[in-house]
């Protein structure tokens, strides 16, 4: 295996073996999009019109962003309280495979927030959850998890030099659901929020998602009246550019904080 | 007067106390960023799926839910910080009287609430349109200060239960967002399933919730005297529930020795 890559897969692999040690730290992350898509659901009871599938997928798509911002926040925390920090700095591995690993991870852990909410809005409120296009519904999952870890890689560049990793953390989570429409149009925002929300992967991807869901659903992005095929894959390729352009900000930015944190030696301070 | 002292000096440090891991900065932040976003989301929601006509109820419930931030997530944090930072053992050694020092821990906190209950109402009046026009301002203040009060106590009585657990903040994460389902915040305690309605009532900020919607619309002290006194009661009860967490807790961890395990 190459070493990049047997950096990456033992950061993850460590991820994993703390999340199986520590399994509580799962009901933070996700008590808030589960709570949001409960309170959705409730207003909708007496609706008609595709509010479910915004409520259920939005919901879904909530839980796997507030994993990775949650962990990705916490992660450096710990390390922090631990003082492990300075000795995940100072392997010769670069710090932004080692994150990278971790991301990739906590993604996947959201991944099972996304199943949770789909299983209580399916028994709970009787939401059905028919899926049109199976394949291109795993393509659209499968992307916007690797998208959400990239855009996890950025946050967690900043959380190393923040002493309010956490606190940062349970301020981006709601913008963060505001600003990418994950339950309502885009539309609906302020004109001057569009660009913010276009600049996020995430956007993308609950398109592809809820594209590839139902019929009764048109898109939200810049690909209405396309056919369905066509714009979710429109959506996937922004999608998929982004997240490259997040991949790229992060390892400038994990340079820079590498650079900082060794001249000025006050990581544990930070 | 030894006893208002360390009242006195438990409200003050403990807000203190919280800058050592929120920063003042980020402390201004949040108030604004995460009132501002809470809000935000909640009304989009409301307005695709229900139209205009509920912007104004999801404004002025998620305005005021807002004072749990404060009251509920600090005032765990500060058992939270007890444990991690090693200081639980020298808060239990100290001959203070508990129960100034148990409560005092909340109070600041409730100044701190009020001022993020004003922050959200200008938010819903600027950005959302909620008009205060008909608002009664002094059954507005009185409501908004009682609701801080009995919710802090609401906090200590999860801060209390906290201390028996590793990991506080897990229950303040929990206890805070439930909130959102059952107090009338985002809809009527009314449309939840009729079983879990009483659940609503046990929460101080279901009283408060729905008093400030009356304020706001111009009802007077003595028009929701009978909501406020129910408030009070419910806030009272939680304290003395959180002082009883908090003494069992301490006799626990004296007598098998295991303050941090317990």
């Amino acid at each position: 295996m190459p070493q990049t890559l047997r950096v990456i897969y033992s950061a993850f692999r460590m991820a994993m073996l703390h999340w199986i040690a520590d399994p509580q730290w799962v009901i933070p992350n996700i008590i808030a999009p589960f709570v949001f898509t409960t309170v959705a659901l409730t207003l909708f009871k007496d609706s008609t019109g595709p509010f479910g599938l915004y409520a259920v997928l939005g919901g879904g798509m909530m839980g796997m962003w507030g994993n990775t911002l949650y962990s990705s926040g916490f992660a450096i925390e710990f390390e922090k309280w631990q003082g492990t920090l300075e000795e995940v700095l100072v392997t010769p591995s670069k710090l932004i495979y080692i994150i990278a690993g971790r991301s990739a991870s906590n993604a996947l852990f959201g991944l099972t927030n996304m199943m949770a909410v789909l299983l209580i809005a399916s028994l709970g409120f009787r939401i059905p959850l028919g899926i049109e296009n199976p394949f291109l519904f795993a393509i659209s999952m499968v992307l916007t998890l690797l998208s959400v870890s990239t855009l996890g890689l950025i946050f967690a560049s900043a959380f190393v030099l923040s002493r309010s990793a956490q606190t940062l953390t349970n301020g981006l989570e709601i913008p963060l659901y505001v600003i990418s429409g994950s339950m309502f149009p885009i539309a609906l925002l302020p004109f001057w929020i569009h660009p913010a929300a276009y600049a996020l992967g995430p956007t993308w991807g609950i398109d592809a998602i809820r594209l590839a869901t139902s019929q009764e659903y048109s898109s939200q992005t810049f690909w209405a009246g396309m056919s369905v095929d066509v714009a979710i894959i429109l959506d996937l390729a922004v999608m998929s550019l982004l997240s490259l352009t997040y991949v790229v900000i992060a390892s400038i930015l994990f340079k820079m904080v590498e650079k900082k944190t060794r001249i000025q030696g006050t990581l544990v301070e930070a | 007067m030894s006893r208002l002292r360390i009242f006195f000096s438990s409200a003050v440090f403990s807000f203190k106390a919280q800058f050592s891991w929120l920063n003042p900065s980020m402390w201004l932040t949040m108030k604004f960023v995460l009132s501002l976003s809470q809000m935000a989301f909640f009304v989009f929601v409301g307005l695709f799926i229900r139209g205009p006509d509920v912007i104004s109820f999801i404004a002025i419930g998620n305005a005021l839910q807002v004072v749990s931030w404060n009251t509920v997530f600090s005032v765990v944090a500060i058992a939270a910080h007890d444990k991690w930072d090693g200081t639980l053992p020298l808060v239990l050694a100290t001959p203070a009287s508990r129960l100034p020092l148990f409560i005092g821990r909340a109070m600041i906190h409730v100044l701190d609430g009020m001022l993020s209950v004003a922050i959200s109402f200008a938010f819903a009046a600027f950005l959302f349109g909620v008009n205060f026009g008909q608002a009664n301002v002094l059954t507005l203040v009185v409501t908004v200060l009682v609701t801080a009060f009995t919710m802090a106590g609401y906090g200590l009585m999860i801060g209390g239960l906290a201390f028996y657990f590793r990991e506080p903040v897990i229950f303040a994460n929990i206890f805070l967002f439930i909130l959102l389902v059952f107090c009338g915040v985002n809809f009527p305690v009314k449309d939840l399933p009729q079983p879990l309605q009483p659940i609503s009532y046990v929460f101080p900020l279901t009283y408060g919730v729905e008093a400030t919607r009356s304020a706001i619309s111009g009802a007077s002290l003595f028009d929701i005297s009978t909501l406020l006194g129910q408030q009070l009661l419910v806030g009272l009860l939680s304290i003395m529930l959180g002082y009883f967490f908090f003494r069992t807790f301490e006799h626990l961890a004296r007598k098998t020795g295991r303050i941090e395990a317990v």
